[in-house]
């Protein structure tokens, strides 16, 4: 058993995927323990609030200490934040009238645009052709401009209890920053908030748990009773072996997913929890491995070994647990893999369709999936809800596919070429 | 003497492995084929004397790759030839090949005459089919071969009939050297006692004008070659006509190769069975001196680093090894002596 | 031509087979679940519909057609009549259109995009595949990479990738539907190429899938093929190397095609929910409308034909197999 680890682990393949795997295992572990907002608490009002560092402006303001910073450069950035696409879109417009050169003004560069609009604008000048209206925005623009180049502070007014009227409590000048380390509500979101307004990747760092908890129940379902049925009809053979590859044949060519829509259908929203999803897709995939194990074992079942322990009376259990299973563990182990990376896909596809496990108790990858799909988060541009979902999918089949690969590579040396 | 018919001189090949190492599997290795004659090449399994078959060919695929040396078919030099030259002008007309496990070497999903076909359009496109089938039907015949043969495939052969189908096939263009590696080692007894027969009838029929024989099965070597050469970690260590080889081997690895068989000859039934211990070295970085010299019971000192060269004894005859003929064959006596 | 046709009747026997199966799957298994659906379903009637008239008729409808008064076998039969006649009932979420009605334009919408879209992607997958066993350069080291992170790509993920890219973002193609809405179906030139223009990104997203999984299945075969005794022999022989590429490629291709038989049934059904991604108006979309709706009849009719058109297309593929591989002929004449 160690030399067959030790062999797993010889190829680079395998051991990719390995680390990939671990990490997102540990990602899965270490993360609830750290940050133990529950994950499905509800905490943004509004739908996709996007990746970042959400800082309380209110304690913002009212920070125990604020600093002074001299920065250059903040006054633009300041500008350059609060100038909108399409004011920029109207200065370059004027400036192109007032004789600029195109090639020269640059939008994204705000900088640059507010230096070429202080020396060009002249709000008097008359252009030809402009209607007045046209000749009165741009003033606005300009004024807007003007506002926001302005290097007074914010006064912060409180409102008196009694007569209703507003007292000066304090200003905030350009120049006063506060330290995000002393404001005392600060949330990192780092893929922002879903449709539902719940933070993204505490859910998705659940969900990825969930969906793995479900491939590997899945996957165990599927290949015990893939192995006991292949180990059947392989070795006890006849009327066994014929029946069990009667059925086998059958569910080869019926579509899995049919049945699991039909299962998952019948059982009802209700009872649909996570470990029932994950039973129900056991329970309809064991076909594969039932057919490779029959495969292997017939191809045991005649080896000398076998035949002695045959001749010197063994039991059918003892020569199955002694003789056979050493030799089709590695392959069963990799069955084992394919049908957890398989089984995490069938809960996406069945989630999707609106058959994932019923949505008040836990996040799935698929059930993520399907709330953005049904939001609309692709066709919003709503990238944090749906995208990490996909690539998590993706890394978990793909390590997985990479071990079996890479345990293939090993324990079949004639592909190795 | 008779004429060359093939002749091979320093040749040496190797293959380069998925982690970029050179293996020497053929190390400046000469021979010659007279007309009419059958070279024998013995050895142990990994021994070199399958890539020896596949380099003597002049065709090389990744991951064999020739390094040096020369192969003269009936005096025409290959070597130095442009591949497609040699496919089109030599494989199968002058050199042809019976691989090891002939059992799948057939096109699975390709009839017998399809394949047949394909092999002499290759190499003269303008030849139709009926004459093809003209051609194959005749040499099957004369063969002995059933002429419903051509028109099956191969998974309808059995074991021994697609065999003797592959020989057939590749004597087809009338090559004149054949080159049989193992060619019945995968067959039950009967089938391979058909095999031999037809392969010692190919230069009889005129089908072929002289044969390589690589075998492990001694008996077998004895029976069908005129000479025969010992191969050893991709060197040659002994050359010989068939009897002295087989009887009085000089090498201490062609002695205890032959001690390790039984021979069905009255007077070496008294030969006592002795494997060689050990296993043939890593071709990677083959040790220096005398390849053998870790396996062998008469090693000296010097053994491990002399590069020992072949030496000649008499016509036909060499060996390699520092010690002389003499010294040799009194350790042998010396051996038996004990033994009886 | 004997071994041919005792191959077709083995492999014709066991669509018959397959195809009992499907029936009695897809009417036992709702049946056996603890809350049997159709019992539930009778029994709610007047929860789920405003329609009273509708209401009434299902009901009357359901009795009679599911004969819920009845043992099951008889059920079974009286199941089996009405599919065969086509008769499927009344679509609950989508009342008065019958079951029928609903799926009659669905299943052409899913034949025309899944099966060309399989096939294409196999085709591809497979020549990909062969050339990157034969040429190992700089190809196989770009390609295989690439195949085998988009096979692991589920299939709505490709569908959404590809929505996202080239409709979302660079708006070069419409992002759901099968044609423009303000369009209604007819054989015009205008609805032909808006139909032709929302088939578009479905279709790549499938091919690409398979393309994926064909290449990497492909050249692994491929590269078995290469190593291969058969080749070494015939190279020796002095046949040309693109002949004997023909060879290996053909003979990979087999075990290609009998993979794509067993895989066609998982192949729909990914196709199915990458449908959905793009609100196609084939046989997904309908499927999540019905689960939706909690329309089991519909359900029912759905994944029965589903069902069907995976045998078919299974059967349809052993039978070509057949005439393909000489060996068949060979293995069944003995």
């Amino acid at each position: 058993m160690r030399h067959t680890f030790r062999q797993a682990f010889s190829s680079g393949k395998f051991v990719t995927g390995f680390v990939i795997l671990m990490g997102l295992l540990l990602l899965v572990i270490l993360y609830p323990l750290i940050f133990r907002a529950p994950p499905l608490q509800i905490i943004a009002q509004g739908t996709f609030f996007p990746p970042g560092i959400y800082v309380s402006a209110y304690d913002s303001i009212n920070a125990p200490t604020t600093y002074t910073l001299n920065l250059d450069g903040a006054a633009a950035k300041r500008v350059a934040a609060k100038l909108k696409d399409e004011d920029r879109v109207a200065m370059k417009e004027w400036l192109v009238v007032a004789g600029v050169p195109e090639d020269q003004i640059d939008i994204s560069d705000a900088q640059k645009l507010l230096t070429l609009w202080a020396e060009n604008y002249d709000p008097a000048k008359q252009v030809k052709g402009m209607t007045l209206a046209r000749q009165r925005y741009f003033q606005r623009v300009n004024n807007a401009i003007q506002g926001l180049l302005s290097t007074e502070g914010a006064i912060i007014a409180v409102r008196q209890p009694e007569s209703g009227a507003l007292q000066e409590a304090g200003a905030v000048k350009q120049t006063d920053y506060v330290n995000i380390s002393e404001v005392p509500n600060v949330r990192i979101l780092p893929l922002g908030t879903d449709n539902f307004g719940r933070d993204v990747f505490a859910q998705l760092v659940r969900a990825i748990g969930v969906s793995l908890l479900i491939g590997i129940v899945a996957g165990l379902i599927a290949t015990g009773i893939g192995l006991v049925l292949g180990l059947l009809a392989g070795y006890v053979g006849g009327a066994v072996d014929d029946v069990i590859n009667f059925i086998t044949n059958i569910f080869l060519v019926i579509p899995s997913l049919v049945l699991l829509i039909l299962i998952s259908f019948s059982v009802g929203q209700e009872s649909r929890g996570a470990f029932t999803v994950a039973v129900v897709i056991g329970v309809t995939s064991w076909v594969w491995t039932t057919r490779a194990v029959r495969a292997q074992v017939i191809s045991l079942r005649n080896r000398d070994h076998v035949n002695l322990s045959k001749l010197s009376g063994h039991s059918l259990f003892r020569i199955i647990r002694g003789d056979i299973l050493p030799y089709i563990m590695s392959y069963v182990f990799m069955a084992l893999i394919l049908q957890i990376s398989a089984a995490i896909l069938a809960e996406a596809n069945l989630s999707i369709l609106g058959l994932g496990p019923r949505t008040t108790d836990v996040p799935t990858l698929g059930l993520m999936m399907q709330w953005a799909m049904i939001y609309q988060a692709h066709i919003l541009g709503k990238w944090w809800a749906y995208f990490p979902v996909l690539i998590s999918i993706t890394l978990i089949t793909f390590s997985m596919n990479l071990m079996i690969t890479g345990l293939d590579q090993v324990f079949n040396p004639q592909l190795r070429n | 003497m008779g004429k060359v018919m093939l002749e091979v001189n320093d040749l040496t090949t190797k293959y380069i492995t998925r982690y970029n190492e050179d293996v020497y599997a053929v190390d400046h290795v000469s021979l010659q084929v007279e007309e009419g004659k059958t070279l024998g090449i013995a050895g142990e399994s990994g021994c070199g004397k399958s890539t020896l078959a596949l380099s003597l060919m002049g065709y090389y695929f990744p991951p064999l790759y020739y390094t040096g040396g020369e192969i003269i078919i009936d005096g025409r030099s290959i070597s130095g030839m442009k591949p497609d030259d040699v496919r089109r002008t030599i494989l199968g007309t002058e050199i042809a090949y019976i691989p090891q496990a002939a059992m799948n070497a057939l096109n699975p999903t390709r009839r017998v005459i399809n394949f047949i076909e394909d092999v002499i359009l290759a190499h003269d496109p303008t030849e139709n089919k009926k004459f093809i089938y003209e051609l194959a039907r005749a040499s099957f015949e004369t063969l002995g071969l059933p002429p419903e043969v051509l028109q099956k495939y191969p998974v309808e052969l059995s074991g021994g009939m697609k065999q003797r189908t592959v020989i057939a096939v590749s004597v087809i263009l009338r090559p004149k050297v054949l080159i049989a590696d193992e060619p019945s080692s995968a067959l039950d007894v009967t089938s391979q006692k058909m095999v031999i027969k037809m392969l010692k009838n190919l230069m009889e029929t005129g089908f072929i004008k002289s044969m390589i024989f690589i075998t492990h099965e001694l008996p077998l070597l004895y029976n069908v070659t005129d000479d025969i050469m010992v191969m050893y970690a991709g060197q040659i260590v002994e050359r010989a006509s068939a009897r002295e080889a087989v009887f009085d081997p000089l090498h201490p690895y062609s002695k205890g190769l032959m001690g390790s068989i039984i021979v069905p000859e009255s007077g070496l039934r008294d030969v006592k069975l002795t494997a060689i211990p050990g296993a043939p070295p890593n071709l990677k970085n083959p040790p220096a001196g005398c390849r053998f010299a870790e396996r062998c019971k008469y090693v000296r000192a010097e053994c491990r680093y002399t590069n020992v060269a072949l030496y000649d004894a008499g016509p036909g005859r060499a060996y390699r090894c520092i010690l002389s003929e003499k010294v040799l064959r009194d350790c042998y006596e010396h051996e038996r002596a004990i033994a009886a | 031509m004997k071994g041919y046709r005792r191959y077709f009747l083995n492999k014709a026997g066991w669509f018959v087979i397959t195809l009992i199966a499907a029936f009695l799957l897809n009417f036992f298994l709702p049946r056996m679940m603890p809350g049997d659906p159709v019992a539930a379903i009778v029994a709610r009637q007047a929860q789920g519909m405003s329609n009273s008239t509708g209401v009434q008729a299902i009901y009357e409808q359901y009795t009679k057609l599911f004969g819920t008064d009845k043992p099951l076998f008889q059920q079974f039969f009286i199941y089996m009549g009405n599919v065969l006649r086509g008769d499927f009932g009344y679509s609950f979420s989508q009342y008065p259109r019958t079951v029928a009605e609903v799926l009659s334009a669905s299943l052409w919408w899913t034949v025309v995009l899944q099966f060309p879209a399989i096939i294409f992607g196999w085709v591809v997958g497979n020549s990909l595949g062969a050339i990157a066993a034969y040429r190992k350069g700089g190809l196989d080291k770009v390609a295989m990479p690439i195949s085998i992170l988009i096979s692991n790509l589920p299939a709505f993920g490709m569908a959404v990738i590809l929505l996202v890219v080239f409709a979302a973002t660079l708006k070069w193609l419409p992002a759901s539907g099968g044609y423009a809405f303000d369009m209604i179906p007819s054989l015009s030139v205008n609805f032909l190429g808006s139909a032709l223009l929302h088939y578009i990104l479905p279709f790549a997203s499938i091919v690409l899938l398979a393309i994926g999984g064909q290449a990497i299945g492909m050249r692994s075969m491929a590269i078995y093929e290469l190593n291969a005794d058969y080749v070494r022999y015939s190279r020796f022989m002095g046949i040309k190397d693109n002949q004997i590429s023909r060879y290996v490629f053909r003979n990979a291709m087999l075990p290609q095609i009998t993979g794509l038989a067993l895989a066609i049934g998982t192949m729909i059904g990914g196709a199915l929910v990458a449908e959905i991604i793009f609100s196609y108006p084939g046989l997904g979309t309908v499927l999540l409308t019905a689960i939706s709706g909690r329309d089991y009849p519909l359900i029912s009719a759905v994944t029965l034909i589903i069902t069907i058109m995976a045998l078919i297309a299974n059967f349809a593929i052993e039978i070509l197999y057949g005439f393909i591989d000489p060996r068949i002929k060979a293995a069944q004449s003995d």
